[in-house]
C-alpha cells in the first residue's frame, strides 16, 4: 500500500514533515484541580489534574516527595470499532505507566512531599499518536493547575513508510506495520524524557527518525506556550489586571 | 468547596463508645453544619445557592454530531454536569423472543477526569446504577412494551437481522443530577443519529441468513419524538428541589427520577435514597415532573435543532 505517493504526498494530504492540526483548549472540567483538552488531528484526548491533596493509601505516601499517579482510559466509543472494556486492559496499564513516569520526572516533587498528583487521562477519539496527545494534555492540565515543573513535556510520534521518514502518523499510518517511534520532549532543557519504539528500523535511519519526532515536540511546545499565554492573558483580564 | 456524594453511611463503634460516622468512598471535605443549615434554609425560602429557584435548570448546552465516527453523539452540559453520549449501530440477530424488535444496549462509564473516586472500579457501581435507570426509562418492560425508543423500526429482516444500537455515555464532569443530563445527552444523540438504509436481496429461504448491502449515502434519520426527558426531584428538608448540585445532593433525603414523554404519560419511575416518602408527596412529585417535563422537552427540542443546524450550517459552508 502506498503510504507517501509519488507527488510526496500522504494519504490525508499532508507533507512528510508535516503535522496534523494542534488544538488545545484549558480549563474544560470545572471541578478538577487543572484541566485540559488537546487535539492532534482527529484525536482528542481530555485530560484532569487532582492535586496536590492528601494521600488516600498511607502505605504509599513518601516523606519527601509527591506521589504521582496516573490513568489512562480509553472511551467505548473512541475507536472505529466499539471497546468493551474501557480500563484495566494491559495497553491502558501500560500507557498509564509511561505518563506517570514521563510526567513524574519534570514535576518537582520534591516540594510538595507527603501528597498525591493524580492525573487522569481520558481518549475521546483515537486516531493515532493517542500517547502522545495524552502527555501533551497532562501537561496543559498540570500548568493549568499550578503545579510546579521543571519544563513542559511534550510528545510526537514518528515513523518510517515506503522510505520516507514521516512526522506524527494518524491511525493507518500507525498500524501499516512501519516502525513507530515516540518521543518525550524537555523543550528548554533539550532532554529527552520518553523514548519508545516499535518494529525494525535501520540502525542509520534511527537518528533521522528521532530527530524528526524532537522537531515535532519543539513545535508543539510552541503551541503549548502561546496557548498557555493566552490563557494567561484571559485570567489577567477577568482579574481587571 | 469540594464535596461527594455519601454512597451509604456505616457507623463504626469507637473505644470511647463514641458512634463515628464512617462514609462509604473516600472522599475530600465536607459541609460544615452551617453551610449545611445555609442551603436547607435557602432552599426552604426558595432560594437556592446559585440564585434559582427551586424548579428551575440550570443552563443546558446542546451540541451535536462530536463524535464523527459513530452514527449518532450529543454533548450536554447542565451547569458544570457534562457528558458526552455516542450511538452506534450495528447489524445482529433479533431475539427469539422478539423476532420484530431490534436490540438497544445502554452502557454509561463515569470518567475518573469526573471525579477522584471514580478511579478504577471506584465508578462501576454509579455507572451499573445510572445504566439501569435509563434502560428502565428509555427501553420499557423486559417485553418491551411501552418503550420511548420505537424497536420494531429497527427491524431490517424479521426474525434474522436487525440493528442493534449501542449507545455509551461517558460523564465528563460531575456537579450533581447526572441522570437528567444523561437522559437529554441520549435524547439529543439519537435525535443525530443516521442509520443507514438496508438493501436486502430478495427471495432468501426461510433459513438462510439474506444478503444485505449496506448504503453509504442513504440513511434514515432516527425518529424521536416519542423519547422521554427523565426530571429528578431531590428532596431536602421539606421541599424538593429540581436539578441539584452535588452540593445539594449531598444531603438530599431522597430523590426520585421520572421519564415523562411528549404526551405527558410517566414512562418510567426511580426513587433513590434512604428515608421514606409519603404516598401522597409521590403523586405530588409526579405531577410536578409532568409540569416541568414541558419545559424542559421545549428547551431540550429548541437547542437540539440549534445544534443541527449548526452542523448543517458548517457543512454548506
Amino acid at each position: 500500500m502506498e503510504f507517501v505517493n509519488p507527488e510526496g504526498l500522504r494519504l490525508d494530504g499532508r507533507r512528510p514533515m508535516e503535522m496534523r492540526q494542534l488544538r488545545a483548549e484549558i480549563g474544560a472540567v470545572a471541578r478538577a484541580d487543572g484541566s485540559a483538552v488537546f487535539e492532534m488531528g482527529n484525536t482528542k484526548v481530555i485530560a484532569a489534574v487532582y492535586g496536590p491533596r492528601e494521600v488516600q493509601n498511607k502505605s504509599q505516601q513518601s516523606n519527601d516527595q509527591a506521589l504521582v499517579r496516573c490513568e489512562y482510559t480509553m472511551a467505548n466509543f473512541s475507536t472505529g470499532d466499539r471497546k468493551r472494556k474501557p480500563k484495566g486492559d494491559r495497553r491502558s496499564t501500560e500507557i498509564s505507566l509511561v505518563i506517570r513516569q514521563t510526567m513524574e520526572a519534570c514535576i518537582l516533587t520534591h516540594l510538595m512531599p507527603r501528597s498525591q498528583i493524580d492525573i487522569y487521562v481520558q481518549v475521546l477519539q483515537a486516531d493515532g499518536g493517542t500517547r502522545s496527545a495524552c502527555i501533551n494534555a497532562a501537561t496543559l492540565a498540570l500548568a493549568d493547575a499550578g503545579i510546579p515543573m521543571r519544563d513542559l513535556v511534550t510528545s510526537c510520534s514518528s515513523g518510517y513508510l515506503n522510505s520516507t521518514p514521516l512526522l506524527d502518523l494518524n491511525y493507518l499510518e500507525d498500524s501499516a506495520g512501519g516502525p513507530d517511534v515516540t518521543v518525550g520532549f524537555l523543550p528548554k532543557l533539550d532532554r529527552v524524557t520518553l523514548l519508545q519504539m516499535d518494529a525494525k528500523l535501520p540502525v542509520d535511519i534511527v537518528e533521522n527518525v528521532m530527530q524528526l519526532a524532537i522537531e515535532g515536540c519543539k513545535a508543539i511546545a510552541t503551541y503549548i506556550r502561546e496557548v498557555l499565554l493566552e490563557n494567561t492573558k484571559q485570567l489577567e483580564y477577568r482579574r481587571g489586571l | 468547596m469540594r464535596l461527594q456524594n455519601y454512597g451509604f453511611r456505616n457507623f463504626v463503634g469507637c473505644g470511647f463508645g463514641i458512634l463515628l460516622p464512617m462514609s462509604g468512598p473516600v472522599k475530600m471535605v465536607g459541609l460544615s453544619l452551617g453551610e449545611k443549615h445555609f442551603i436547607k434554609g435557602g432552599i426552604d425560602q426558595n432560594i437556592r445557592s446559585d440564585g434559582r429557584k427551586r424548579d428551575y435548570y440550570r443552563p443546558i448546552f446542546v451540541e451535536t454530531g462530536v463524535i464523527p465516527q459513530a452514527n449518532g453523539s450529543a454533548r450536554v452540559r447542565m451547569g458544570a454536569t457534562e457528558v458526552i453520549a455516542s450511538v452506534k449501530a450495528e447489524l445482529g440477530k433479533p431475539s427469539a423472543l422478539h423476532p420484530d424488535k431490534g436490540k438497544v444496549v445502554i452502557f454509561v462509564d463515569c470518567s475518573a477526569v469526573a471525579e477522584p473516586t471514580f478511579e478504577g472500579r471506584g465508578g462501576e457501581e454509579l455507572s451499573a446504577e445510572l445504566s439501569v435507570a435509563l434502560e428502565r426509562c428509555l427501553l420499557g418492560g423486559t417485553s418491551g412494551a411501552g418503550a420511548g425508543i420505537d424497536l420494531t423500526s429497527l427491524i431490517v429482516a424479521e426474525g434474522k437481522i436487525c440493528w442493534d444500537l449501542y449507545i455509551d455515555s461517558l460523564v465528563i464532569s460531575s456537579d450533581g443530577n447526572l441522570l437528567d443530563a444523561l437522559g437529554a445527552s441520549i435524547k439529543a444523540a439519537l435525535a443525530n443519529t443516521a442509520i443507514p438504509k438496508v438493501n436486502i436481496s430478495a427471495a432468501a429461504s426461510a433459513d438462510e441468513q439474506p444478503e444485505v448491502d449496506i448504503s453509504d449515502e442513504e440513511f434514515l434519520q432516527f425518529d424521536t419524538s416519542a423519547v422521554p426527558v427523565i426530571i429528578t426531584l431531590t428532596q431536602v428538608g421539606r421541599h424538593y428541589i429540581v436539578d441539584a448540585t452535588s452540593e445539594e445532593e449531598s444531603h438530599m433525603s431522597s430523590a426520585v427520577s421520572i421519564s415523562v414523554n411528549r404526551k405527558g404519560h410517566v414512562c418510567g419511575l426511580t426513587k433513590r435514597g434512604g428515608e421514606g416518602l409519603d404516598p401522597s408527596v409521590v403523586s405530588d412529585m409526579i405531577s410536578v415532573a409532568q409540569h416541568l417535563s414541558e419545559l424542559l422537552m421545549s428547551r431540550l427540542d429548541s437547542e437540539i435543532s440549534a445544534a443541527e443546524a449548526e452542523i448543517g450550517d458548517d457543512e454548506e459552508s
